[in-house]
């Protein structure tokens, strides 16, 4: 059958087999399926080969344990497989066999022999752990069997032997390999020791033998010897710990191990915190950073599992010292302790803080009637540990300030050159310093370091330890004295923190409030439970004192007094302080204490610092961080209430102050953590004093660009103060702004704010908001200038930089009223120039000029081109509306300049008909006579040719009076219209057909301007007769005016008029007639001659003529006294009314 | 061929984001891995830093995917969640607390300090079964998304650095020099972005207890 199987299995590739295995699997034995698997193991690959074997550990151990027997050796062959998971399965395959049936341990043990000797680790290993379940099973077993033969026998002691050469393993060269010795050491330990009641077993491990339940009577098996041998594998562990060059990894095994040793034999945990203590105080150099980190990790974790197990209660001390610092937090720690501290019957080991009384009497008991099941401890580690507690009390007195100085000088010598990483990781500012808890330690650590190098007085007492009595008594008298020296101390302690506060070294200075903590939580239990039951057997000779005995509490009051009166102490002592050198521990301490209290102390604090706050600046720093700090500690429930208060009181101090120049409120404002409302109003009235006001704001600018989680609302502050009355405060703020606005993030904000600010505008009423809070109800208050201009500081000082702003004053200016408009007008002169006429939004707002803003359009024009001649796209623009969109002249006149000849020509008897005023201002730009100086004048016409177009207006177009008073505006300019520029007036005018109507008017108020010109206006005059001026009514009569006025230069010019006309003008002026007659008659002879010919009889028939003749062209309305005569002219009312808004757009100046 | 494949186990908080990346990734390399967190609850961000979306182990990342799609689909995209959680629901179906495993690992990578305390106390507080002892190394890896990659490939060298050595890290390439492989890896890690480890963030554990039953 065997060999049918092993040729199917040759001619098959693996996968085939298993199917095919399968196949058959219902029609063949067990046993038959096995020995086929085995033969398919014996030639196929590592992995598959373990497949198959575990299939078959699974046939044979669990299904069929008959089989086992007969196949034992088949499988125990593969021990010397290739394959090194082959060879593990083996040793995997020993145990579940032997666990199966103990008997083949006898046959098996042997085998494991020799794979524990295997080349491979990984084997070793893997032998190790089988060892520690198969050393339980073998001992089991033969416990059972009453009568040992010769062959358990033997197998046990080869069981022995293997356990031996386990514990050698623990100085094996390899890592892996010693660890694994660590864990069977543990295991062999806790089986090798009895189990108690306050044993924490797992549950699976409830059936697991222990020495409590090996019989002392046993045939072969040895209670005492098993006994020993566990404590000496205790002992080899303990050592292997102390190693000074022990890896990281064992060490962590080994810290697991002990931890596991204390909790489920609860009698070595004497041994196991005192190896905690040892290791942590003398952490192996060797270890890097990260694996001290790691130890101290375990260390702690172990030690909180250690502390957790109810046993643990007399080592609460030394494991809360360790815990401590090891980093761990007293409130963690005390919640790790058990809650109850069961009483128990009898005390093994002496708790730590009490002193060496209890020990005693208890070490007594122990000697004399040993406990029937456990047993006694191993005497070595006993003496160990009491001889530490005795070194140590020997230290403790001798630890006064002077020794330890002297000790830490001597020891300056051996320190080595780096600092071990085992230190620095490890090393903590000693918090306790000088306390006698932290005196104590040091005496422990000290003891434990010189126990172990074999010194001190403890070592020599434990060593007579007949003697030890005796020596007891010495150290009994000297702890009984100490007694009540800690208890008194912690009395101190728990009662008034002020006591040590005071007078105290910097020690006591550190943190007095937060380590009586754990001295008062942790000390009492320890005492209480073991001073009791002594104190019969103390025999009255010493009265046990008790601390609730001799003192009462303090009431409320008294406590609240006590503390008030220390607080000022230390407030009073800032001057010696400060000369110590320990100003900023007083100020730490001050700042802690206030903040634990409520109420009054605090303000006696704020007012002390406030009273100096340049001096004090830094406790004022240090109560303000520690009030944030307690409000965090607080959180989420916390309330910033006592914070708010205390940051409230400092700044408003501050701010009260008169004269504070060194930025404190800066510094204050800006290290705060958190700005409160209260604070911020505190922060806005100091912005509003004058003399701060600078100072206040940069702080609030600070506050806005670096909090940027709450600078909106700063923000507001400095938007809220740009419309403040007061003149300095406003423009300070608004200069802030302005460089803030730069900032992407703010300008939004800012635009929003002004917009808002120039929305009331469109209001009927100011908004309350203007008069500041508190006036809410003068509501009906109607706008004045002042709030006016209130609402639009911020918007104008913004417009320069953003111009698109632009619009939407128009937008608010057409809804406002006709008040409003004017403080419009008048205040935005300044930020209109500041945009000047290139702006393109101020250019889009002249093109669409909305309806209703027309006159603020004008106003801009106006300021832009006051100065500097308009820019052609200005006059574009303004072109543009005046020919589609508004035609009214006014619009052209800031561009006049920049307009063509014939435009303005065109425009002129519009622009005449104005208001005087504004008529006047329209010649002074085309005349170039504005205030402006050095501006070169532009104007398209020239002086004469705008005199000339005035003349050529079209009466019907214009009335005369207009153009009369344009003309008189001009003539007003003596310095443009010389008498040059006149007389090519004259002239060209002259020469012009039809002669315009007012060109004697111009002729006649040319020549009272300028006398002189009489020659030249003679030359006129005749020029004139041969135009045959009479033939127009208007003229002529001017011509008469004339010729009257320059008389007696006229003579000659009235000489040539024909006789008609001689003898129309006599009519009109009929004393004209006898000079000229008489002029006449003056000729000279010479003169008659040449006279005479050209006076034609004609003529002087009509000079000398007397009687009337009919004229020749009789003109009833003659007489226009409104082109002649220089009169007031009153205009037409509507037109006044209209034109004087608009004179007083052009002419405020702000 | 080693008998069994080395068998890790990632473990973050959440089991979202840090052990689902080095999952991703040391399962694209073919190992056999897991991932885990620690925590009481499954942690996601929230719409502020203050409301986190909080589910329990049992909830499914598809769940949670469409718990916050249905919340503010938007949000979640742009910060990466709904990705992150679409990639984990294609590896497995929800997240799984570490303390509840009871399966046998080789190799423990922890990604923060914190949770590197909590995997030791919990395998501590395990009882003691088969001695095996597993390996638990702390890799420090900040919880976001850049990082968590990072992270997750320092941890596939740290795996692929010891191909034998995992199964056996005692011997040959020893931890040694996997450590110092690793240390340099996080000074890079260090160099490249601010608040990565500091290089003691390694710690290494050998731990006795033993996560779970033998098989």
């Amino acid at each position: 059958m065997a060999s049918d199987v092993r040729e199917q299995a040759h001619g098959s590739v693996a996968s085939q087999l298993h199917s095919s295995e399968e196949d058959r699997a219902f029609d063949m034995t067990t046993s038959e399926k096995v020995v086929e698997l085995l033969n398919q193991a014996a030639l196929i690959s590592t992995e598959e080969k373990l497949i198959v074997l575990k299939q078959v550990q699974e046939l044979i151990i669990n299904k069929d344990p008959s089989l086992l027997d007969n196949f034992l050796d088949e499988i125990i062959a593969f021990q010397t497989d290739k394959s090194i998971e082959v060879r593990k399965f083996v040793i995997g395959f020993i145990e579940e066999a032997c666990k199966r049936d103990c008997e083949l341990l006898l046959r098996l043990i042997a085998n494991l022999n020799m794979l524990m000797r295997d080349e491979s680790v990984n084997v070793v290993k893997k032998a190790i752990l089988t060892l520690s379940q198969l050393y339980k099973v073998a001992l089991q077993w033969l416990v059972r069997t009453k009568s040992v033969s010769d062959m358990q026998e033997a197998c046990w002691d080869m069981v022995t032997q293997l356990k031996e050469d386990v514990l050698a393993l623990l100085d094996s060269d390899n890592d892996g390999v010693r660890t694994y010795a660590i864990k069977f050491t543990e295991s062999l330990i806790i089986t090798l020791s009895p189990r108690t009641p306050d044993s924490d077993t797992p549950k699976k491990q409830e059936g697991d033998i222990s020495l409590d339940k090996i019989p002392k009577d046993h045939t072969y098996i040895r209670y005492d010897t098993l006994c020993d041998e566990g404590k000496l594998a205790l002992e080899q562990l303990l050592k292997f710990m102390v190693h000074p060059a022990i890896s990281s990894i064992n060490l962590t095994a080994a810290l697991g191990s002990l931890a596991t040793l204390a909790r489920q034999r609860p009698m070595f945990m004497s041994e196991v915190v005192q190896a905690y203590e040892t290791l942590h105080a003398n952490l192996p150099p060797t270890l890097a950073k990260s694996q001290v980190s790691s130890v101290r990790k375990n260390l702690k974790l172990h030690l909180v599992s250690v502390l957790k197990h109810p046993s643990s209660v007399d080592f609460q001390g030394q494991i809360s010292t360790l815990l401590l610092d090891l980093g761990m937090s007293q409130s963690e720690i005390s919640r790790c302790t058990p809650a109850t501290v069961q009483p128990r019957k009898r005390l093994h080991h002496e708790p730590y803080v009490e002193g060496k009384r209890t020990k005693m009497v208890e070490d007594d008991d122990d000697k004399e009637e040993p406990a029937p099941v456990v047993t006694p401890k191993p005497s070595s580690s006993s003496g160990t540990q009491s001889s530490i507690d005795l070194t140590a009390e020997f230290l403790l007195p001798l630890l006064n300030p002077e020794n330890v100085a002297n000790l830490v000088l001597i020891s300056m010598v051996y320190l080595p050159e780096v600092m071990p990483a085992s230190f620095q990781a490890t090393y903590t500012p000693v918090e306790s310093a000088g306390t006698d808890a932290q005196i104590k330690h040091l005496a422990r650590l000290m003891a434990t370091q010189m126990t172990a190098a074999g010194l001190g007085p403890g070592l020599e007492l434990c060593k007579a330890r007949d003697e030890e009595v005796k020596e007891e008594d010495g150290g009994m008298g000297e702890s009984s004295s100490k007694d009540p020296l800690i208890i008194r101390k912690l009395s101190a302690v728990s009662l008034g923190q002020a006591i040590s506060v005071v007078g105290a070294q910097q020690a006591a200075y550190k943190s007095p409030v937060t380590e009586e903590a754990p001295q008062i939580k942790k000390l009492p239990e320890p005492i209480l439970p073991t001073t009791q039951p002594k104190a019969p057997g103390a025999s009255g000779r010493k009265k046990v004192f008790k601390l609730a005995d001799v003192v009462q509490p303090f009431s409320e009051a008294q406590i609240e007094k006590l503390a008030n009166m220390a607080i000022k102490r230390i407030l009073q002592s800032e001057k010696a302080i400060a000369q110590s050198g320990m100003s900023h521990v007083r100020v730490k301490l001050l700042a802690r204490l206030v903040t634990q209290f409520e109420g009054g102390k605090k303000n006696d604090l704020l007012q002390f610092i406030l009273e100096d706050m340049r001096g004090r600046s830094e406790l004022a720093f240090s109560l303000l961080f520690h009030e944030y700090n307690e409000y965090l500690g607080q959180q989420p429930s916390g309330s910033l209430d006592s914070y708010e208060h205390c940051l409230f009181t400092l700044l408003s101090g501050l701010q009260e102050k008169p004269e504070q120049r060194d930025g404190l409120f800066t510094k204050l404002v800006l290290e705060a953590p958190v700005i409160t409302d209260s604070a911020l109003e505190v922060i806005q009235r100091y912005c509003e004093d004058e003399s701060r006001v600078y100072l206040g704001m940069s702080t609030l600018k600070e506050l806005i660009l670096k909090r940027p989680s709450r600078q909106y609302q700063y923000l507001n502050v400095l938007l809220n103060l740009s419309s403040h009355e007061k003149e300095k405060v406003r423009s300070t703020a608004l200069s802030f702004i302005k460089r803030m606005y730069e900032k992407e993030h703010l300008k939004d904000c800012i635009e929003k704010f002004a917009l808002t600010y120039m929305q009331f505008l469109v209001h009927p009423n100011p908004p309350s908001l203007l008069f500041g809070a508190g006036e809410d109800t003068e509501v009906a208050a109607s706008w004045t200038e002042e709030t006016v201009r209130q609402c639009l500081y911020l918007y104008l000082s913004l417009l320069p930089v953003n111009h698109c702003l632009v619009h939407e004053l128009a937008a608010v200016y057409t809804e406002a009223i006709a008040d409003i408009k004017r403080s419009v007008l008048r205040v935005i002169e300044q930020p209109i120039r500041g945009m000047g006429m290139s702006s393109p939004d101020l250019l889009l707002l002249v093109e669409n000029c909305p309806k209703g803003a027309e006159t603020l359009v004008t106003r801009c024009l106006h300021i832009l081109t006051d100065k500097v001649p308009p820019s052609p796209e200005l006059v574009e623009r303004v072109r543009d509306l005046y020919h589609k969109r508004v035609p009214d002249v006014r619009f052209l006149i800031p561009v006049i300049n920049g307009l063509e000849k014939n435009e303005v020509i065109q425009a002129l008897p519009k622009l005449i008909k104005l208001n005087p005023i504004v008529v006047k201002e329209v010649f002074n730009r085309l005349l170039g006579t504005q205030h402006s100086e050095g501006s070169p004048s532009m104007s398209p016409l020239t002086p004469g040719e705008l005199l000339i177009a005035l003349h050529n207006i079209d009466s019907s177009k214009c009335d005369m009076k207009s153009i009369i008073k344009a003309t008189n505006l001009c003539f007003g300019e003596k310095n443009v219209y010389t008498s040059e520029v006149l007389a090519v007036v004259m002239q060209q005018l002259m020469e012009q057909t039809p002669l315009p109507i007012l060109l004697m008017r111009t002729v006649i108020q040319s020549l009272t301007m300028y006398p002189r010109l009489a020659g030249f206006v003679m030359n006129i005059l005749a020029r004139l007769i041969h135009k045959q001026v009479w033939k127009y009514p208007k003229v002529w009569e001017g011509f008469v005016k004339c010729c009257q006025r320059t008389k007696p230069q006229s003579y000659n010019v009235l000489l040539q008029l024909p006789p008609p006309q001689l003898a129309s003008v006599f009519e009109r002026c009929p004393e004209m007639r006898e000079p000229l007659l008489q002029h006449v008659h003056a000729f000279t002879p010479h003169q008659v001659h040449s006279i005479q010919a050209h006076i034609p009889a004609s003529v002087m028939a009509v000079l000398e003529a007397n009687s009337r003749k009919p004229e020749p062209e009789p003109q009833p309305e003659l007489h226009h006294p409104e082109i002649i005569e220089e009169r007031e002219v009153c205009c037409d009312e509507a037109e006044v009314a209209t034109d004087l808004f608009f004179c007083f757009v052009m002419y405020i100046r702000v | 061929m080693p008998a069994h494949p080395l068998r890790v186990a990632v473990v973050c908080s959440s089991n979202q984001n840090r052990s689902m990346e080095a999952h991703n990734i040391l399962s694209k390399r073919g190992f056999d891995v897991r991932s885990f967190g620690t925590g009481t609850h499954v942690k996601l961000p929230g719409p502020a830093p203050d409301k986190p979306n909080i589910y329990d182990f049992k909830t499914t990342y598809e769940q949670m995917y469409n718990d916050l799609v249905r919340k503010d689909k938007e949000l979640y995209t742009q910060n990466g969640i709904l990705h992150m959680l679409d990639r984990n629901k294609r590896i497995k179906t929800q997240p799984e607390r570490f303390q509840s495993c009871k399966e046998q690992f080789d190799l423990v990578i922890t990604c923060e300090e914190r949770v590197y305390d909590q995997v030791l106390e919990d395998l501590n507080s395990r009882e003691q079964e088969t001695f095996q002892p597993v390996h638990v190394i702390n890799v420090d890896i900040q919880d976001n998304h850049e990082e968590a990659t990072l992270g997750a490939f320092l941890i596939c060298e740290l795996c692929q650095c010891a191909p034998c050595g995992v199964r056996d890290p005692v011997r040959g390439l020893g931890l040694v020099q996997l450590r110092r492989r690793l240390r340099g890896g996080q000074r890079e890690q260090a160099g490249a972005g601010p608040g990565a480890g500091s290089p003691d963030g390694l710690l290494h554990q050998l731990d006795p207890a033993v996560a779970g039953p033998s098989a």
